[in-house]
């Protein structure tokens, strides 16, 4: 791979062959950060959209569903309603969703995502991670991508919700980009997780905006 | 994006930049020539097309922007495309932009139409006429912005994506890519 150096910082240039001749050396299949199996990173004092923090200690639930997501997406905006259905379907089950912000445009920023979070109804903690640390973490790039837990903390999918992401058009509807979807990646990961059984798809590409690191 | 309306907002392929400023103020560009002169037009291609079309600008070095108007860092970046446009289209590179709107949404087709227009983005601009999920996997990307950049010879040396969050690229990696390949020459 072939990288410039600029300002002291490996900036990534990707030489398209010589990446290709190299071999990947990504985590995984799609995230370059994280892998399968790989342990949940630590998070402490994050502030959350309805005041108070958050923190990974904090957690006891037997499944831990992380979501990264960002107010202004219009793929967020378009699988919010739907990604409130699943996160409500798991009350009375060990499971906790917890909701990740880590760009810094004010639309993004804990006022907005306190709104936001409101009209969307987000039954779960929406943190703001400032420091992009826990976005890095998790090799986090788009929205929404989520990341399952298991209750040792390790990563049993990471990915997208399912296989038709919806997006919110110019006029204001939703629309399935591939019409219904017909497999729930993160309902059933966390299914199979609750029931002590291995997830049958670990990970796919989580399609929606860029996180945008600084 | 506030569209612009009436002739404007129903032409999905071609805009004349004279319905555009009426109504909207020129953003993005200094540049005085009168843009009632102008025509801007984003065409559709389907990815078979666009590998042939490809393949067209050789012996160019073919810098290939792909964005949408729903990818907020991709409107922010746009200007880097028409400025490096500016700065070296008569050094034998071609800057193009691949719009990756939803091509069944008009609404948001001729918003990304208007968008060149106010950009003033005098370069070729297609939009990948495709599902737009398809768009991503026949582009074998996971997400936009990114950018393809092409040698002289058509073969593709640099991609540059927000895949990674330790490395994702910069305004100025897509310039001193470009001196780069100038300099092989």
């Amino acid at each position: 791979m072939q990288q410039w150096t600029k300002t002291g910082a490996a900036v990534a240039l990707t030489a398209w062959a010589a990446l290709a001749a190299a071999g990947s050396a990504v985590a995984g299949e799609f995230n370059k950060v994280v892998s399968i199996g790989d342990s949940m990173p630590e998070f402490t004092n994050l502030p959350t959209a309805g005041g108070g923090q958050i923190s990974s200690a904090d957690i006891t639930e037997d499944v831990v569903v992380l979501v990264s997501l960002a107010n202004h997406c219009p793929w967020v905006k378009g699988m919010d309603a739907d990604m409130v259905k699943l996160a409500s379907s798991f009350g009375g089950k060990s499971v906790r969703f917890v909701g990740l912000s880590f760009n810094h445009r004010e639309d993004d920023r804990l006022p907005a995502m306190k709104t936001h979070a409101e009209k969307a109804g987000y039954p779960f903690k929406y943190a703001f991670d400032e420091s992009q640390e826990l976005g890095r973490a998790l090799g986090a790039t788009r929205t929404p991508e989520y990341f399952v837990f298991d209750s040792d903390r390790k990563l049993v999918y990471t990915g997208a919700l399912y296989n038709s992401p919806a997006k919110i058009q110019s006029d204001g509807s939703v629309k399935y980009t591939r019409g219904e979807p017909t497999e729930f990646f993160v309902q059933d990961a966390v299914m199979a997780t609750l029931a002590g059984d291995a997830v049958t798809l670990a990970e796919t590409k989580a399609h929606g905006c860029t996180v945008k690191y600084q | 994006m506030t569209l612009a309306r009436g002739c404007c907002a129903l032409m999905a392929a071609t805009l004349l930049a004279a319905c555009d400023t009426a109504q909207q103020p020129v953003e993005a560009s200094t540049d005085s020539e009168a843009a009632s002169a102008e025509t801007i037009e984003l065409v559709p291609v389907t990815h078979a097309q666009w590998s042939t079309t490809l393949a067209d600008y050789q012996p160019n070095i073919v810098v290939v922007d792909m964005w949408a108007t729903w990818c907020a860092p991709c409107v922010e970046r746009f200007p880097k495309m028409v400025t490096l446009h500016e700065r070296y289209a008569n050094k034998g590179v071609t800057i193009v932009g691949m719009s990756l709107e939803d091509r069944d949404d008009a609404g948001a087709v001729a918003g990304a139409a208007d968008f060149l227009v106010r950009q003033r983005a005098r370069f070729p601009n297609f939009l990948m006429d495709e599902n737009i999920l398809d768009s991503f996997d026949k582009l074998d990307i996971l997400g936009i912005p990114a950018v393809d950049i092409y040698d002289q010879r058509g073969k593709l040396r640099y991609r540059l994506t927000g895949d990674d969050p330790n490395n994702q690229f910069t305004d100025a990696d897509i310039e001193e890519a470009i001196v780069s390949l100038l300099a092989e020459t």
